[in-house]
């Protein structure tokens, strides 16, 4: 059971990084070697982050993202009133200890009338999905294979309400991954959730608190939202950098007069996609803060 | 002696505004807050619901192409149902729907707006911009329009300027502002072509100078070319050149669209003055099978440029002589070529016009600005310092009353100063008619279909009698204000009937004031939403330090030395904090601020060394 468990962590890391929070891949890959010390492709991939990163030419500024990171944690003495984050509650929203109705310990595996045999949870569903981005898995067909994740659409034979079950399972998904303060992962896996059954008022209200929760850590992240950031890289640097399409538009429309609030205004994204590439070109220092 | 109020002149384009004033007796261009002459004219809703103007909503134009609105003066004024709104419909990525009556309405951000709104919205901007510049109120502008502008559209452009929260002082024919700009008011008596190709419309107007009265004598252009046309081919060729290399089309994906407009603009610009210009597009796209995203990297020449447009040069020439034909001048008659409109940078439009009229055009260091400065200028001259230059205010298109055979018969001509007013006697047209409609039309087309219907009205009881036997009197009426009342009567029996045909922009009286207010309520709402939102950032960054100082000093033995009771004072002003922070309320907000704020130098006293007590 742990080496399976382990691999989805994997699988699910991987998923992260690709959607570009390395940090929540890297907790992931760590939890799944916690779990299975003797899985080689954990270590191999946690290695992996450690040199791509090593090998970049522009390391994070190094305290930083570390600090935003744990900004729920940072009043470790504090009152009782003061437990939990500014950040948080000044988005209108109780700090993370208090109050979450999902905060029932990680029951991460389907109840056992879930189906015959197949112990499927969210990490799998998360997993196997996506055919949109393909490049999201290195991992050949047959390999998902193994980890008894039911091909795709044939979820129905194992007498499951395919819906429902999959919204439980995304939705105990969310909290482990908030549990794992991954607030990145729970909010992909909370619009998947949504996909499948729009305005269920769980999933929404789930969703809204992890998005306010990931949009306050990113937003303090960059600061003063009317600051201009400017590209702190030549032209010819850039170009060596490993971005995508999206974050190469967000960079392009940094041009010195520009604030980050216009930003948001400007990349035809949501905002919490435009505030994670944002964070991540500042962790990457292509960006300062202004 | 208090300072005069400041006065602007306001270039409404289709693409770009610019507002200028005159300031020691020159006319300035004022630049906006962003540092820039011109303003896109173009708004938009952002995703987040943000109202966006200017340069910001033009650089998101293509990601969110349904609620960005971009020229709004190709439909101003207009009719729903006539044929430049059907067609502008083809192109638009915005929704535009049918008003009330007849007029059009503009879906943006879950609002029908009224095309005179959104342009109020550009007005606005620029009205912030001068007050940023003179630091006080400025209400009274002057604003230009095309010289082919019908009555409709100028009233709608007022309307937009009073919705602006603008005193329109008068509205000015754009190559008229121009010939002031340039002084020609005083200097040339005859006639004169501008030629103003802007982003998006190309403008030709033959003016006729006299003694500092300006005739428009016949205009015309193209209201689809501009220098938009130039960057879509610099557009193509870039797509083209990506297509070829790598196989992914560029135009499916908006974010690179968007990139690939911005930067064939600037090459464009750039190739005014450069031979050469770099596009440099790193990771434009991710291919489809994944992998690292590609870069677009591309020289453009200008003659290449050149190459790539020579049509469109060709065309500008080619609707140039169309007008100077319908207005039966010749080109070697005209007194001077002024070339107006930021595509006239180009060498290529200058040489193309050179070799047509065989003389140096004038084209200022800045030819975009020449209009908005000419606006500035008679601003400033209609405040009474200098009388000279003062433009008399013209009726822009003739009026008349439409005749037997759909034809027009013109009372009032164009370009008549006003106030003013003209009789003409009519005849019935058929035996033993005892009805006559008189119908009362704008325009200079001979059919009375192709002109602008502003009024209709009976007249009965007329004397039955063979036809040309009953007289009818019609006397139209134009006051300063530019109402027009028309009035007819019958000569033998003295009845009398009229209308009042006041231009409409479409929009009505009551609509005008509603949405004012509306356009008050946004103003101080918005001022309102800056102050919370800004006293809300002040709150955030104090909490946030009072956490840490309290943190700091919890950790240190003895509290640090701080009094006993200021840790629960401050945990009590951040309790306080937490409560008033949702609250709409900015005085709450500024005393939570200054509560956090005298605890945070408590806290940090000791710290610094000098214990209080």
């Amino acid at each position: 059971m742990s080496p399976q468990r382990a691999n989805q962590l994997i699988e699910a890391g991987l998923w992260l990084r690709l959607s570009g929070d390395h940090q929540g891949a890297q907790k992931l890959f760590e939890r799944a070697l916690q779990l299975d010390p003797g899985n080689t492709r954990a270590r191999e991939y946690l290695e992996g982050a450690g040199v791509a990163q090593g090998a970049s030419p522009f390391p994070a500024p190094p305290t930083e993202p570390v600090r935003a990171q744990v900004l729920g944690r940072m009043t470790p003495v504090a009152a009782p009133s003061l437990e939990g984050d500014w950040g948080a509650w000044a988005e209108g929203q109780g700090g993370p200890e208090e109050a979450n109705p999902w905060k029932t310990p990680a029951p991460v595996y389907l109840p056992e009338d879930g189906g015959d045999g197949g112990r499927v949870d969210a990490l799998e569903l998360l997993s196997r999905e996506d055919e949109s981005e393909p490049e999201v898995f290195s991992l050949p067909e047959s390999d998902t294979q193994e980890y008894g994740v039911p091909p795709e659409g044939d979820t129905q034979e194992y007498g499951v309400p395919a819906g429902d079950s999959e919204l439980d399972l995304l939705l105990r998904g969310a909290e482990d991954l908030l549990e794992l303060d991954d607030h990145s992962g729970a909010v992909d896996l909370l619009f998947k959730a949504q996909e499948l059954a729009p305005g269920d008022p769980r999933v929404e209200a789930l969703r809204q608190r992890s998005e306010r929760m990931l949009m306050a850590m990113l937003e303090s992240k960059l600061g003063d939202l009317g600051r201009v950031p400017r590209v702190r890289l030549q032209a010819d640097d850039i170009i060596w950098l490993n971005l995508d399409h999206r974050a190469g538009f967000v960079l392009a429309q940094i041009d010195g007069s520009v604030t980050y609030e216009d930003l948001f205004a400007l990349s035809g994204m949501t905002r919490l996609d435009t505030a994670r590439i944002l964070a991540q070109l500042l962790d990457e220092g292509v960006i300062s803060a202004g | 002696m208090a300072e005069s109020e400041p006065l602007i002149g306001i270039d409404l384009g289709t693409t770009n505004s610019i507002v200028a004033t005159v300031q020691d007796g020159q006319p300035v261009v004022i630049k906006n807050r962003t540092g820039q002459a011109l303003t896109p004219s173009v708004v938009a809703v952002s995703k987040n619901g943000k109202r966006l103007v200017g340069g910001i909503a033009k650089r998101q134009a293509i990601t969110n192409p349904q609620e960005t609105v971009y020229a709004a003066k190709r439909l101003i004024g207009r009719k729903f149902s006539s044929h430049e709104v059907q067609d502008a419909l083809r192109s638009l990525p915005y929704a535009v729907v049918a008003g009330q009556h007849d007029d059009l309405r503009i879906r943006m951000g879950g609002k029908d707006l009224s095309v005179p709104e959104i342009s109020a919205m550009i007005l606005q901007e620029l009205k912030a911009d001068a007050e940023a510049h003179f630091g006080r109120p400025v209400s009274k502008a002057v604003i230009t329009v095309p010289a082919y502008f019908n009555d409709a559209q100028r009233q709608a452009t007022k309307d937009a300027g009073r919705i602006a929260g603008l005193d329109v002082l008068r509205i000015i024919n754009e190559p008229t502002a121009a010939a002031l700009a340039y002084g020609f008011g005083r200097t040339v008596n005859g006639r004169v072509a501008v030629l103003d190709l802007g982003g998006g419309t190309f403008d030709v107007s033959v003016l006729e100078i006299n003694q500092g009265v300006f005739d428009v004598v016949g205009t015309g252009g193209d209201t689809y070319l501009g220098g938009e046309d130039w960057d879509n081919r610099i557009i193509e060729w870039l797509v083209f050149g990506f297509a070829k290399e790598h196989g992914i089309d560029l135009r499916k994906d908006r974010m690179a669209l968007q990139r690939l407009k911005d930067a064939a603009e600037k090459a464009k610009v750039e190739l005014s003055s450069v031979r050469e210009s770099q596009i440099n597009l790193p990771f434009i796209s991710t291919p489809p099978g994944g992998g690292a995203a590609l870069h677009l990297n591309a020289t453009l020449t200008r003659d290449k440029l050149d190459d790539l447009t020579s049509d469109l040069a060709e065309r500008v020439v080619g609707i140039t002589t169309e007008v100077l034909g319908e207005a039966g001048v010749r080109p070697s008659e005209l007194k001077e070529v002024i070339l107006v409109g930021g595509m006239s940078r180009m060498p290529r439009i200058v040489e193309a016009v050179r070799g047509y009229f065989r003389r140096e055009p004038c084209k200022g260091v800045h030819p975009e600005e020449v209009v908005a400065l000419g606006a500035a200028i008679q601003a400033h001259a209609l405040a009474g310092q200098e009388s000279e230059l003062l433009l008399l205010d013209v009726t822009p298109q003739s009026l008349g009353v439409a005749i037997a055979g759909g034809f027009v018969r013109r009372i009032i001509p164009k370009n008549t100063t006003v106030p003013t007013s003209a009789t003409e006697v009519f005849a019935t047209s058929k035996d033993f008619q005892r009805v006559v409609k008189i119908m009362v039309l704008q325009g200079e087309h001979e059919m009375a279909q192709q002109n602008e219907l502003l009024g209709e009205f009976v007249l009965t009881g007329l004397r039955e009698a063979l036809r040309g036997q009953v007289e009818i009197e019609v006397t139209f009426d134009i006051n300063a204000e530019g109402i027009v009342s028309v009035s007819a009567k019958d000569r033998e029996t003295a009845l009398r009937q009229s209308i009042t045909v006041t231009a409409s922009s479409g929009l009505t009286e009551e609509e005008l004031k509603r949405i004012m207010e509306e356009q008050r309520e946004y103003l101080m709402a918005a001022r309102l939403s800056d102050e919370l939102k800004a006293k809300r950032v002040e709150l955030d960054t104090l909490a946030r330090d009072v956490v840490d100082a309290l943190t700091r000093a919890r950790l240190l033995p003895g509290g640090g030395g701080l009094a006993v009771d200021v840790m629960p004072r401050a945990e009590q002003a951040l309790d306080h904090a937490r409560r008033v922070r949702d609250a709409e309320d900015v005085g709450a907000l500024g005393r939570a601020c200054e509560l956090l704020s005298g605890c945070l130098t408590q806290l940090r006293a000791p710290a610094q060394g000098g214990a209080r007590r």
